[in-house]
This record gives C-alpha cells, structure tokens and sequence, in this order.
C-alpha cells in the first residue's frame, strides 16, 4: 500500500543542503500498526509528511496506493489524501469555530465518497469514544484526551485505508495517552492500517512493528 | 461531482464562512462598517443623481423647451434666497409686447402662510397667478374648476388646492365649495389640482393657487410689485431673454456697469443649474466614498492577512483533509465577499434611513431605483474580492506541511 524507494528530502538555507532524509526504503502492507520512532530532529515528521502526500521528496520514488506520487497535481494529491488518510496531530488541530461533530465532519466537505448519513456517522463514532454527552461542545470545552478523541473521529469519517498519528499521545498525560494508543490498538484490530510516529518509548510497545529513524535513515527495530 | 453534491459543497461552504465570520466578530465589524460608509455614499449620489435628472426632465416637461422666467432680484439676492420686489406688473405688460412672445404669467409668491381648514392647520405657500397660469403649465384638475379673468378681475376670495394640501386639510371627498381661511381671509375652494410631484421632497403639489389681484392686494395689500414673471416665446429663446434683458434694464433705469436688478431663466438654465449641483456632487461624494471603500478595503485586507497568520493550522488542517488550494482560495474569497456584500446591503439601508438629511442639504430627491442597488452590490462585492485576493493566494499558497507547522 506505500511503498518508498531511495526516498531523500533535504531542506534548503540559503545555499546550504540540510539533509533530513537520506535514502529511505520502506513497505508498509494493508492492516499493520507501526510504529516510527527516533529523537526529535530525526526526521519522523517529514517522513510522515510526505507517507501524508503534505510534502514531497526531493529524490526516490514514492508509491501510494499503487500509484506514482511524484508529478500528481496539487487537486489530485488533495483528492488522494481525502480518499485514503487520516490524520492525527500532537495539537489535535480541532476548528475552534466548529463543535465536535462539526469538526468530524470537517473531511466530508471535500469528499466525493458520497458518505451516506454523515451525521448519524459522526455521532455513532464520537459516541463510541465515549464523547455522547460532548457532541455540541467547542474544542476549547474540552480536555486534551477528549479533544484528541474528537480528532480521531474526523480522522475516520470518509472510510480512510490508513491513518498517520504524529505524536498523538505528546500533548497527553501518560494515562490518557495509554487510552488512545489502546483506541488505536482496537482500530488496527478491526483490520485498519495504522502509523504513529513517536519518540515516547512507552508508546512503541503497542506497535506490532517498530521502526526507528537515525541520522536520516531508517532501521527496522521489531517485526512480528 | 454531481450537481447536488455540488450545491452542498457549497452549503457548507457558505455555512462555514459564517462561522468563521462570527467567531471573528470584531474584524467583520470593522470591515462591515467600512464598507457600509463607502456604499452609503454611492448610494447617496447616485440617487441624488437620479433625483436631479429626473426633476430636471420634470421642470423642462412642465415649463417646456420655450420658456423664460424672470425673478425679482438679481443674482445675488436670488443665491441668498432674499426678496427684493424689483418686478412690475408694467413690466409684465411691455414683455408680452416683445417680438415672439405669446404667452406671460404673472406670479406673486407668499411664503409659510399657515391655512387653516376646521381643526386642521397646514404651512403651505399661496401662489398668485393670472389664470392662463394652469394652461401654460398644462397643469389639470383631479376635480373642480379652476378660477377665471373675471374672479381675478373681482378679486375674489377663491383658490386651487395643490394636492398635498387637499391631503393635509381636507383629506377626501369633494372639495369643491368647502371653505379655507388663509392669513385669516377665507377663500372658497374651487378645485383641486392633479398630483404631480413624484413625492418625497418635492414641493410641487405643496400650494394654493389663487388669482394673483387676490394675493396681491387682498391678501398683502401690494399694487405694484410681483415675484415673477413666466414667458413663452415662438422665436429662439436666447435672443428672446436678450431682448427682454433689454427692455427691463430700460424701463428699471439701470445704467451701463450696474447689475441687473432681476434674474432671468430659460428652462434649459435650471437644467445647467441642477447638473452644476451634479457635477459637485460627483466630486465632493464621489470622492468621499472612494475613500471609504478603498481604506475599508485596506483594513479588510490587513485583518484579513492577520488571520491567516492565525489560521495558518485552520488552512493546514484543511489541506490534510483534502482541501485542494483552489478550494482554500475560493473559500477565504467567500468569506471576504461576504463581509463586504452585508456592508454594501447595510450602507443601502443607512442611506436609506439618512434619506432626509441628504435631501434636505442638496434639496433634492433622492431617487431608488434597481440601478442603484447593483451599483452597490457590485462595489461592494468588487471590494470584498480585491481585498481578499491577495491574503486569499497567499492562504491558498501555503505549503500543506508548512502551514500544520503553525
């Protein structure tokens, strides 16, 4: 499902070349949960980055869903993040102008899925995160962990086939953060594709695989 | 994308820009209100505009192309609006004898005279007029008569009500046979004239006609002077008021290198007149609302570009969900033009609710019309685009990745 190949991505200042990634090769198969750490400044975010088709590399090949990524206009990438990610961030990112099953159902407004019964949806999801009662609730009404939950949820509206976590659990207590690594857990067992980018150690013992990232490159820490 | 699901693409993304407009109410304020002065202003002049063409074509349609009117006064006492009573009723006399001239009005003007009607009391004018005053202006009746040579002659007590007064005093009804007391004469009222102002500020149908020997001797005790004096001519107008000119300047003894002691209009004067009050009007108004517009544009682009800065992550997150850049760029343009419509559709309604103010200054009235209300739909909505054009490129520019980084 993605496939990267002598994946590089360097970052320009001024004339000087900052290389972040230095020729990274990875497949990630429909159904598995991975786990990519590495210290901050590794390289993890742009790596998931440009896995989330938000940043380009700046050589290798990139294969997401069967398809070349390199060279896809701006609505086509647009169009495949929409279809087939989502996304988890450390801040949440909720619209603070919107409730939480506005928020949910942010993804749709770009969907061409045709989602049937958005609504009844988003308040099946939220409800069974617990959040029944927190359905008209602002973000900024919200705890962390219920936040992070609502973010979830919007990650799964439009049926993605994978979903990227940049340090979901950063912005959490370690108990709240454990509840939604197991809310993880349970999704990647109802048979979704998971990858959560982290640098907390206690959070890659939920990975059934691990992938560290040094100095540009990536190392394959645990396979089951 | 079928054509539903497009519509509610673009509900919710109308429905969104409401929101976001809301949850920043203090930037759409500013911006609303900016927008709101500069349309009010265009609304101002455009139908004060319309208001002046239309009581131009008025006055020419009722004097017609071949009429000159003479005032008592000359220039300056007319501009400061004092009466010197300069005209006399010889002088109407000798201009009837004019080469050309077929037809003179002779007019005497009582100014706030309050008339009284049972309980009712009303503060109108009392024009005196030889009878061929109602043919020269073609002016007919909604019923009743008009007065004749012999009641002038009588000087008798009778009077033509102008519409407005008919409304004010007596209402409905016929009128013909009631009884009115102006200036404390009563005067029997032998008809009333047909409506013909187009309201609002005009004052046309605001007076009592009454035959001019009556105003003049019963009514002011006055045997020589008049207001005005109203022409028709066959031949060419201009040469017509030079000759007149002449005449009067004779007969009042006025000697070379002294002003004249009276004013003479040709129909075509008032025109000029009232598009001098236009083209001051487009200048003073005109460049009042440029102002407005251009500086609540600058504010809204600003304001607009402060938060982009402060939705940097909104954009990010919307771009990670699917959000193509021309979608970011349509939607914050949305958002900007429609901060800018409601201001437009505001400053129609201020206009609206000044409309007394403004018609009182230039003292003419404004006129509504479906011109007016897509000019300012169009102004405002020209704005909103090119103030949100460039913080909407630059929104839509952003980097997905760069622009989750916050």
């Amino acid at each position: 499902m993605i496939l990267l190949e002598g994946v590089r991505k360097s970052y320009y200042v001024g004339e000087r070349e900052i290389p972040i990634l230095r020729g990274v090769d990875l497949s990630i198969q429909r159904g598995e949960f991975v786990i990519v750490s590495g210290v901050s400044g590794s390289g993890k975010t742009t790596l998931l980055n440009i896995i989330g088709l938000l940043d380009k590399p700046t050589s290798g090949d990139y294969t997401f869903m069967g398809k070349k990524v390199d060279g896809l206009s701006d609505e086509e990438l647009s169009n495949l993040r929409n279809a087939h990610i989502g996304f988890v961030f450390q801040q949440f990112f909720l619209l603070p102008y919107l409730n939480a099953l506005e928020n949910v159902l942010l993804p749709l407004i770009y969907s061409k899925k045709g989602i049937r019964h958005p609504r009844e949806k988003a308040k099946e999801i939220l409800t069974r995160f617990g959040l029944k009662d927190r359905l008209y609730s602002r973000p900024a009404q919200l705890s962390g962990g219920e936040q992070q939950r609502v973010a979830i949820a919007r990650a799964l509206i439009n049926d993605p086939d994978v979903i990227l976590a940049d340090e979901p659990t950063g912005a959490l207590d370690s108990k709240t953060g454990s509840e939604i690594m197991e809310l993880f857990r349970q999704l990647n067992q109802e048979g979704r594709t998971i990858i959560v980018v982290t640098h907390d150690p206690k959070v890659q013992a939920f990975g059934k695989r691990v992938l560290r990232i040094e100095d540009g490159y990536i190392y394959e820490a645990s396979r089951p | 994308m079928g054509t539903s699901m497009r519509l509610r693409a673009l509900k919710e993304t109308v429905k969104e820009a409401l929101k976001v407009i809301y949850y920043y109410k203090l930037r759409t304020a500013f911006s609303l209100l900016g927008v709101a002065f500069g349309i009010m202003a265009i609304c101002v002049i455009v139908t004060t505009i319309d208001g002046a063409n239309r009581k131009a074509y008025e006055i020419f349609e009722t004097l017609g192309p071949n009429s000159i009117t003479v005032f008592s006064g000359g220039e300056r006492e007319a501009s400061t609006r004092q009466r010197f009573y300069t005209l006399k009723r010889e002088d109407a006399d000798a201009i009837l004898r004019v080469d050309g001239v077929y037809e003179v009005v002779q007019g005497y003007l009582i100014r706030d005279a309050l008339v009284k009607y049972l309980d009712k009391n009303w503060q109108t004018r009392i024009e005196g007029v030889t009878p061929n005053y109602f043919e020269s202006l073609k002016w007919g009746l909604s019923q009743g008569t008009y007065f004749t040579e012999e009641d002038n002659r009588q000087r008798r007590n009778v009077c033509v009500l102008g519409h407005k007064v008919y409304k004010e005093l007596i209402g409905e009804g016929e009128a013909q046979g009631k009884v009115v007391v102006v200036k404390n004469s009563p005067m029997m009222v032998l008809g009333v004239l047909e409506e013909r102002g187009g309201g609002g500020a005009s004052h046309i149908d605001d007076r009592i006609v009454v035959p001019i020997a009556t105003a003049t001797e019963r009514l002011r005790r006055e045997f020589t002077y008049l207001t005005y004096i109203r022409v028709k001519t066959e031949r060419d107008v201009e040469e017509t008021m030079d000759d007149i000119r002449a005449l009067l300047r004779r007969n009042h003894g006025l000697k070379e290198g002294t002003p004249d002691d009276f004013t003479i209009r040709s129909s075509r004067d008032v025109i000029e007149f009232l598009s001098v009050i236009k083209g001051s009007l487009y200048l003073f108004l005109g460049t009042a609302s440029a102002i407005a517009l251009l500086v609540s544009g600058f504010v809204l682009s600003n304001l607009f570009f402060l938060s982009i800065q402060q939705r940097r992550r909104d954009i990010g997150i919307r771009r990670a969900y699917g959000a193509t850049r021309k979608g970011i760029l349509s939607s914050f343009l949305l958002e900007s033009v429609m901060v800018t419509l409601s201001g437009g559709i505001l400053g129609m309604i201020l206009s609206l609710l000044s409309k007394r103010v403004f018609e009182d200054l230039f003292d003419i009235p404004m006129y509504y019309s479906l011109k007016v209300v897509l000019l300012s739909l169009l102004f405002s909505f020209a704005t909103g685009l090119l103030s949100g054009l460039r913080p909407a490129l630059r929104a839509a520019d952003l980097q997905p990745y760069e622009a989750i980084r916050g």
